[in-house]
């Protein structure tokens, strides 16, 4: 009766890895396909790997560089790195600081300030994006109109900001979308590091500003390494913000790159194409959470047990 | 400069920058929705402010409101029975100390690392009707079917959303669910097996009722999330959803970007933001009631 059971249970977990894992499995192998191959044999595996030789691996590199080349996706991958990095700094830094002051001092209005930012978790993006979009057109008539005695000091001409279709418009609505997340988080993080390094530092004569870098960021970094993940995943994967904001093909990001190309590579029936501009677009997460899939369960674990 | 003053300065300094962004693009355009969803606006002439008449049209029972809400209810009713099942299933088996675990729970929550967009082309590869259709190859070689199936064709895409949600979300409430039972003191198995308590009867009134608050938080994730729901619609639909798969947030963006009618859409991301809203308070609420101390 044990030994069936066991089976059974180990039966069902494989069977559920199997579904999981062969969708993916399935992509990485198709896209190692040239398009006679594929059209020969769509689902069984690339002769890449039955039978490698040089025209099989040339076929392979020929769709990578296809979709990293010829259709921009070394772009939409660099326009992701610059958003999503630049973001990540500002949140972490501005988060952090925020955290810290809230966690460690008694002042007029914290109290207030702090459910202030726990209330945007309840906001959906959904309910900004219209202002926002609006707001954006406004901010940048205005700085247009701030900066316009100077650009034609300078001989610049007529200058026009726009924060549409800017990748410094998109960071600030990201860093600003994630702060009640990080602060909230990281809030609780500082709360939990003992009050005696701080206080040893300061009677060390450091001034506050060094306490908060040199002492309690290094000690908090378990913390930051955890929100630092989950704003990663969110930012590199968002795509509502990114469809409203960015509509010059040379500024857009990998999700909103990927679905524009898929619409024209399923048209064009270019599938190694496809493929292998998927593999990419999956590839830099899944690669992040493998090396710190320990820390991200933490910050799973650490929100269950708080719920 | 005094003591006081210095610590002021600091305060300003750490809370000001995150403040003013957060007031700037966060609070100031949530209370422009609320303006917004009060006037008839096309987004170049001035606006008229209407009252809540853009409610009124909406709660019209012939309006499309109705229509996606209930998309959306489908879409976190239908995979989240599955999800929740599969999840509890997986995490209670994994529990067991099994064999492999750590491989299993690390690969399970692959999908969820992956971007919605990434998914839902996969989706539409794995669905196609086209010479790259992971399902109709195998119907067609495997099963001798003559005609591709069109698995994605606008009348019933949202059945064929259900795998791809299940297969996308289920990782993550088993990795929530499992941290739950790990939280479980083992005292407590030990003292129902002594007790002589059957595994079945320990795990509905051991596990389950102990990690009740868990639960309801993971069903209030699958609700808001299926409240929200807008990427794979948008892309299956290549940005041009039908009346049989608007959800909540694609009507928006339709009314907004692609009739003008700011006020209206705008009036349904209102209602979209209060339903969240109600439906984190009402679990906040059963929670604060029911929550077991241990």
């Amino acid at each position: 009766m044990k030994s069936i059971g066991s089976f059974l249970k180990y039966a069902l977990l494989i069977v559920y890895l199997i579904a999981v894992v062969a969708p993916m499995a399935w992509v990485f192998l198709t896209s190692a396909k040239s398009t006679q191959e594929f059209y020969k044999n769509p689902i069984g595996l690339p002769t890449l790997v039955t039978a490698p030789d040089t025209a099989t691996f040339n076929a392979f590199a020929e769709n990578y560089e296809k979709a990293w080349v010829g259709s921009n996706f070394s772009r939409y991958f660099v326009n992701s790195v610059i958003v999503v990095s630049i973001s990540l700094i500002l949140i972490l830094l501005l988060g952090s600081m925020t955290a810290y002051a809230l966690a460690r001092f008694e002042f007029r209005g914290k109290n207030f300030l702090y459910a202030l930012f726990l209330a945007g978790l309840l906001i959906p993006m959904q309910l900004i994006l219209i202002p926002l979009f609006f707001q954006f057109s406004d901010m940048g008539e205005a700085m247009t109109e701030f900066f316009a005695p100077l650009a034609r000091a300078l001989g610049l001409g007529k200058l026009t900001i726009s924060l549409h279709d800017s990748h410094f418009g998109l960071i600030l609505i990201y860093v600003a979308a994630s702060l009640p997340f990080t602060v909230f988080t990281l809030t609780a993080f500082f709360r939990t590091l003992p009050n005696e390094l701080r206080e040893a530092s300061l009677m060390d004569g450091a001034s506050e500003y060094r306490t908060f870098f040199q002492v309690m960021l290094p000690v908090g970094k378990a913390g930051l390494v955890t929100v630092a993940i989950f704003n990663f995943l969110g930012l590199w994967n968002e795509y509502l913000f990114g469809l409203v904001f960015l509509s010059d093909d040379r500024l857009k990001t990998l999700p909103l790159g990927l679905a524009s190309i898929s619409m024209q590579a399923q048209y064009k029936s270019d599938f190694g194409l496809l493929f292998a501009g998927l593999v990419i677009a999956m590839l830099p997460t899944l690669i992040t959470y493998i090396f710190l899939q320990e820390q991200l369960t933490k910050g799973i674990t650490a929100g269950a047990v708080k719920g | 400069m005094t003591k006081r003053n210095e610590r002021n300065l600091f305060l300003w300094m750490f809370l000001g920058p995150s403040v003013a962004l957060y007031s700037l693009f966060v609070l100031l355009p949530t209370i422009n929705a609320f303006r917004y969803s009060l006037t008839r606006w096309d987004g170049l002439s001035p606006a008229v402010w209407v009252g809540l008449q853009n409610f009124a049209r909406i709660l019209d029972p012939k309006s499309l409101f109705y229509t996606a809400l209930g998309h959306n209810i489908f879409l976190t009713l239908a995979p989240g029975i599955f999800i929740l099942g599969m999840a509890l299933l997986f995490a209670y088996l994994i529990h067991q100390r099994i064999k492999g675990a750590r491989l299993f729970r690390i690969t399970f929550f692959f999908p969820n690392v992956i971007s919605s967009v990434a998914i839902a082309i996969l989706w539409v590869l794995i669905y196609s009707t086209s010479a790259a259709g992971l399902i109709n190859n195998v119907l067609k070689s495997v099963f001798h079917f003559k005609d591709a199936v069109p698995f994605t064709e606008s009348s019933h895409l949202l059945w064929a959303l259900v795998p791809m949600i299940v297969w996308s979300a289920t990782g993550f409430y088993m990795v929530l669910f499992l941290a739950a039972m790990e939280n479980i003191p083992d005292s407590f198995y030990e003292a129902a097996r002594l007790d002589g308590a059957s595994n079945g009867k320990i795990f509905w009134s051991i596990t389950l009722p102990l990690m009740w608050d868990v639960l309801t938080t993971g069903i209030v994730f699958l609700i808001v999330g299926g409240l929200k729901f807008f990427d794979a619609i948008w892309v299956m639909e290549n940005g041009r959803p039908s009346t049989s798969t608007h959800t909540l947030s694609s009507l928006m963006y339709a009314k907004v970007f692609e009739e003008y009618n700011i006020g209206f859409g705008t009036a349904i991301a209102v209602l979209l933001f209060l339903l969240v809203l109600i439906v984190t308070l009402v679990s906040r609420r059963l929670l604060q009631r029911e929550r077991l101390e241990y």
